[in-house]
């Protein structure tokens, strides 16, 4: 059980792994099964192969499936927790996180299962981080969080610039979601993103109370903020230029050039 | 990108809800009281529902889920800083999940004591080495048993 777990682990992270072998049709892209791999290479034990290496692989064009068939890990609740080698370890070895660079290379199908592979790793370590806690002892190596999670924001990245590309080929928005510039009571101009709600906006009491417009007593005070502002940048630049000129003044004039 | 998504409204007749990658983790805690051998308690983020959790266990982790119960434990606004400021511990939601199948649980112990001998890694065995060494320089002369130098002579 231990093995076949590590060896789980191992396929699924490892840098590796040949062949994606792409979800049959049983399996829907619904449920997340994050597939095992075939793993060809030779098998290393858990401490030398790192967890997040950034996989280079050669995934097949899905037009030729490989008749790899894998079965989905059945350990259940034993994924919340690393192979049992690694427990009372000070140490865990991990590698690098993903890159946007890289993760920009990757199909929508490997992007989904990778989400859902980070996102076990992830709970896997945030329990191990609140066990560590509670037994009062330090976390083995609290980095691979910290990977995990800048890869996941990537990862996200990645998606959206895709969609938003999408989106604008398609449909020519630049925004998923409708906004408009409106000035609220202050008298400053934002991007308000609109809300979905369920009844129009006349008979919506709470959105009748913000205040879209600026009040004729607030205006004046517009205008000293405006006045203000340049005050300040103004002061800057002449404050930047005065130690200039007091450099150029000071060191010798060669070096002015 | 994830964090400010508004999910759309539901009327009736819309199609079900479904979310490519979600953005929640769960946290397995051991459990501060005694719970039933079939029990596993979690540490859920608030916006999560007990649906949410039993779909997220099963179609995730293929785990068959019976029931989910679910509450919130406050986090105390009690302890000060040394400026006086109210510190806030935050909230979290509790969801205690109980297994199907008559599966059972229990929180393995994730920190055995292990022997700490480094016998290839001649690093450690060294540091250790030397350490040892300065700690005997640093005792006294065994033959004067205890006494420290301060007593005369």
């Amino acid at each position: 059980m231990a093995a076949s777990s590590s060896v789980g682990r191992v396929l699924t992270l490892c840098r590796r792994f040949q062949n994606v072998c792409s979800l049959s049709s049983s399996i829907g892209t619904q449920r997340c099964a994050f597939s095992l791999t075939k793993y060809q290479g030779n098998l290393n034990s858990r401490s030398t192969s790192s967890q997040l290496l950034s996989c280079s692989t050669i995934f097949m064009p899905l037009g030729q499936h490989q008749s790899v068939h894998t079965t989905i890990s059945r350990r259940g609740l034993e994924e919340f927790f690393d192979s049992p080698e690694n427990w009372g370890e000070s140490t865990v070895k991990s590698g690098a996180p993903w890159t946007a660079k890289q993760l920009r290379a990757k199909s929508n199908e490997d992007l989904h299962k990778l989400w859902y592979v980070l996102l076990k790793e992830r709970n896997m370590l945030l329990t191990l981080e609140q066990e560590a806690k509670r037994q009062r002892v330090p976390m083995p190596s609290p980095e691979r969080l910290r990977k995990v999670e800048r890869s996941m924001t990537r990862l996200d990245t990645a998606v959206w610039e895709r969609e938003t590309a999408l989106r604008l080929l398609q449909t020519g928005q630049e925004k998923g979601r409708p906004g408009a510039w409106r000035r609220n009571m202050f008298g400053q101009v934002y991007w308000y993103r609109f809300k979905e709600y369920a009844i129009p906006w006349h008979l919506n009491k709470r959105y009748k109370r913000k205040k879209f417009f600026t009040p004729s007593f607030v205006e004046p005070h517009v205008r000293l903020r405006i006045e203000k502002y340049l005050r300040e940048k103004a002061r800057k630049m002449n404050r930047q230029n005065r130690r200039l000129l007091k450099l150029k003044e000071k060191l010798p004039k060669s070096l002015s050039a | 990108i994830y964090i400010n998504i508004i999910v759309p409204i539901y009327q009736l007749g819309n199609p079900q809800l479904r979310i490519f990658r979600p953005n929640w983790f769960l946290t397995l805690v051991r459990p501060g009281k005694e719970q039933p051998p079939d029990t596993a308690q979690f540490r859920v983020p608030m916006e999560m529902t007990k649906y949410d959790v039993k779909n997220y266990l099963e179609k995730i982790y293929n785990v068959p889920v019976g029931v989910v119960r679910t509450r919130i434990q406050f986090g105390s606004n009690k302890k000060r800083n040394h400026l006086n400021q109210k510190v806030k511990k935050p909230d979290y939601k509790v969801a205690y999940v109980q297994l199907a199948q008559g599966q059972t649980f229990t929180f393995p112990d994730v920190f055995p004591e292990k022997d700490q001998t480094p016998a290839e890694g001649s690093m450690e065995e060294m540091q250790n080495k030397f350490m040892e060494d300065e700690k005997q320089r640093q005792k006294l002369d065994p033959r004067r048993g205890g006494v420290t130098e301060w007593f005369g002579l």
